[in-house]
């Protein structure tokens, strides 16, 4: 898999049940400070591991809390 | 063929208010009312056992169509909240309801996939044995196993129950079922003294496995999903029914949606819904039915009105 970008987790966000607009969303702020609940994340964790074709771990999640921590994440899975 | 006559409900008017929930769970009002979608809980009474909700939801379904008591042949509940272990729910509601002493009884213990699954079960039931009537009652009062600490579980469950008529002469008949566990996912919707729910694991589960179930069952009927003139799926949350639509790509105009003011009510959900819109069926419609859940199961149906 090539490095997984921005812009692409950005796109995936934009595929899933999120009402957000990924394109307005900080890459380094919480989701969670930017109006994405916990529903919506359950909602792009699917979306990611279908797109990517990986798994992530319940236990992983909590490490997830911004668009960049979601890049660097997938990128550790590579 | 035998098919669904008529429904009958029954909803505690008493109700558990989410919005006062916000402050104590950090959920706000829009969370409430378009992601979970239940703004109220309804709730019985402390004393109410599940027979209790399957008789009052009987009487309604009297008040509904006209049949004799002798005429019930079979008397089937959908529950996994019994008033005892021992005896079935179906015993005390037949002896409550003065029903024939030639009236076979028996419960399916499913959850939210029950009610698909007991119209399935019971229909073939009637045939195998030459029945014409029979009532297929759903009662899970959740109520009773919620752990009021939990915000997975508290703000989404309500208690309810439905009767629904049986009769070989209904002309709401089933053209097919699609059926389906993944019983590896058990735990993640269990009650071990409380309800307790891994949130993710099922909406996973639930967002890969009714598309495929809807779409297994309109291959195998050579339908298309525009044939489908109302999807009645299993009111878990707005939040599923959303994805679900989104995910098979249906009008959202042809998805039922109401929860708002007494929540998920198990294997009630999916006749609750049917029973506002069996007077408007018309003749050739199809309907599309999922029940999904504890498990972790499925059930798909397509009825058609003939």
């Amino acid at each position: 898999m090539s490095d997984v970008t921005v812009e692409q987790v950005i796109s995936v966000i934009g595929k899933s049940n999120i009402t957000k607009d990924g394109s307005m969303l900080s890459p380094d702020k919480p989701l969670s400070e930017q109006g994405v609940d916990s529903l919506d994340i359950s909602g792009l964790l699917l979306t990611l591991e279908e797109d990517f074709k990986i798994a992530i771990p319940d236990e992983d999640i909590d490490a997830l809390q911004t668009i960049n921590d979601i890049v660097s994440y997938m990128n550790s899975k590579s | 063929m035998i098919g669904i006559e008529q429904i009958g409900v029954y909803i505690p008017k008493k109700r558990l208010s989410n919005l006062d929930l916000r402050d104590k769970f950090q959920i706000d009002e829009d969370f409430v009312k378009n992601k979970i979608g239940v703004v109220s809980r309804s709730l019985k009474a402390p004393d109410e056992k599940a027979s209790d909700l399957c008789i009052k939801a009987f009487e309604d379904l009297q008040s509904k169509v006209s049949f004799s008591l002798e005429e019930i042949q079979c008397c089937v509940v959908v529950t996994q909240n019994p008033d005892y272990n021992v005896p079935h729910v179906s015993a005390i509601v037949h002896g409550v309801i003065g029903l024939s002493e030639q009236c076979a009884c028996f419960d399916i213990s499913l959850g939210c996939s029950g009610y698909v699954y007991g119209l399935s079960i019971v229909t073939a039931f009637m045939q195998a044995n030459g029945m014409e009537k029979g009532v297929l009652f759903t009662a899970d009062p959740y109520s009773e196993i919620i752990d009021e600490e939990d915000k997975n579980t508290v703000l989404i469950f309500g208690d309810a129950a439905t009767a629904t008529l049986l009769d070989v002469n209904a002309d709401l008949t089933p053209l097919g079922y699609d059926f389906g566990s993944k019983g590896a996912g058990y735990k993640n919707l269990i009650n071990e003294g409380k309800l307790s729910m891994n949130g993710r694991a099922v909406f996973n589960f639930t967002a890969t496995s009714v598309p495929i179930s809807i779409n297994v069952l309109l291959n195998k009927l050579e339908l298309n999903k525009e044939d489908i003139d109302r999807w009645y799926f299993h009111q878990g949350s707005k939040y599923i029914i959303d994805t679900i639509t989104r995910r098979l790509g249906l009008d959202k105009e042809k998805v039922v949606f109401d929860m708002y003011e007494y929540g998920n009510t198990v294997s009630s959900s999916i006749p609750i819904l049917l029973s506002n819109d069996l007077a408007a069926l018309h003749k050739g419609e199809k309907i599309g039915l999922s029940g999904f859940g504890v498990g972790l199961s499925w059930a798909s149906a397509i009825f058609k009105k003939n």
